[in-house]
């Protein structure tokens, strides 16, 4: 087998190795590239209630009122007070919320997007252990299937001919957004965080965020 | 060979499986030192003291950033008392379903004043977060603000 056939039949293989991995890591990319505009793992299942108000007194006296008038199974895990009247009650995975004075409630159930929240949690390699193996060796083979792609063809399609331009316009597509992004007229350096942007935290898009951290 | 394969696969999964610690607290970012945790009643009566130091506390989850998982709001050893922890975005993401559990979390205590102008803005983007209404008559004036740069926590 010479190496071109060879080059082939690994990038073949591996290719149909990495499909799976390489739609899941794109498809959470995508959702996690907006996460500045909505939560790409969870959504928050909002319900509203009204009950006969509870007079302000202990915590627990006004838990345990809230979760009859508000027909809740059993106490809560846990509790809180932010003020006299505003009573925090947790349960496993969901949480109430009640202004016992006014008589309103939100009960908040946090539900997993369906496919991404799984999706996400392999990217952002949250399981680690066993998994951070797993991601760095589908990385190496990314990069391999990167390499060996150059040269699958030969000819004018090949990267002799055509491949070279397009393969250079890869190489040079980044090298021109970071260009762009982090140099200014006058800059002794590249742009990093906190450093020649005011001082304040990079936002990506070459300006400082103004105002306190949030 | 297909025989082969399928035991193959089962034995990964299984090993992966068996991997997988049940129910343990789960670490964030670079976990807690050893250090003793600072009640956040005396936190929050002296902040000045502890402006600019790495402080440790302990308490429950209130409350999770809905958009990012970017901070906790963690209450501590008093009632109607809480200190935000803010963690670097997309370094530390706190899951929504952390809500009402306890937390051990360390990072460095900072202090930040606010004018009217940024107290509505930081109300304002709250609000957004959590998707309710905003109202600005909420915010009556320039506003300090004391929270955690957390770099590391531990939930149960």
């Amino acid at each position: 087998m010479n190496w071109r056939k060879l080059n082939n039949v690994l990038h073949r293989d591996l290719g149909y190795l990495a499909a799976g991995l390489t739609l899941v890591y794109a498809i959470s990319g995508v959702a996690l590239n907006h996460r500045h505009q909505w939560n790409p793992s969870w959504k928050l299942v909002v319900e509203e209630r009204t009950f006969a108000p509870v007079p302000v007194s202990d915590r627990e006296t006004m838990a345990a009122a809230l979760v009859e008038r508000l027909g809740l199974p059993g106490p809560p895990k846990s509790s809180f007070r932010s003020a006299p009247h505003l009573v925090e009650l947790f349960y496993e995975g969901w949480s109430v919320k009640a202004d016992a004075t006014a008589g309103t409630a939100t009960i908040e159930r946090p539900r997993g997007r369906f496919a991404l929240r799984e999706m996400n949690f392999l990217h952002l390699n949250e399981p680690k252990g066993l998994w951070t193996w797993a991601a760095d060796a589908y990385a190496v083979v990314l990069g391999f299937l990167a390499v060996t792609g150059l040269f699958v063809l030969k000819g004018k399609n090949g990267l002799a001919g055509r491949g070279k331009w397009l393969a250079g316009l890869g190489v040079l597509l980044p090298i021109l957004a970071l260009f762009l992004l982090l140099w200014r007229p006058g800059d002794s350096g590249p742009r990093g965080e906190g450093e020649g942007n005011g001082g304040g935290r990079h936002r990506g898009d070459g300006r400082a965020e103004a105002g306190p951290e949030r | 060979m297909k025989t082969t394969l399928r035991t193959t696969l089962a034995a990964a999964l299984l090993a992966a499986l068996a991997a997988t610690p049940a129910a343990a607290a789960t670490k964030y970012g670079k976990g807690v030192s050893e250090a003793t945790p600072v009640r956040l009643s005396e936190l929050m009566a002296k902040p000045d003291a502890y402006v600019g130091k790495v402080v440790k506390v302990e308490g429950l989850i209130t409350e999770v950033c809905a958009k990012r998982g970017c901070w906790i709001d963690v209450a501590g050893d008093v009632e109607f008392q809480k200190i935000r922890i803010k963690v670097e975005d997309g370094v530390i993401v706190f899951p929504m379903t952390d809500k009402g559990k306890k937390v051990v979390a360390e990072g460095t205590f900072k202090k930040t004043e606010l004018t009217k102008e940024q107290a509505i803005a930081k109300a304002k983007h709250e609000c957004e977060e959590k998707g309710t209404k905003f109202d600005p008559a909420s915010v009556t004036g320039p506003a300090t603000v004391y929270q955690i740069q957390g770099t590391g926590a531990v939930v149960d």
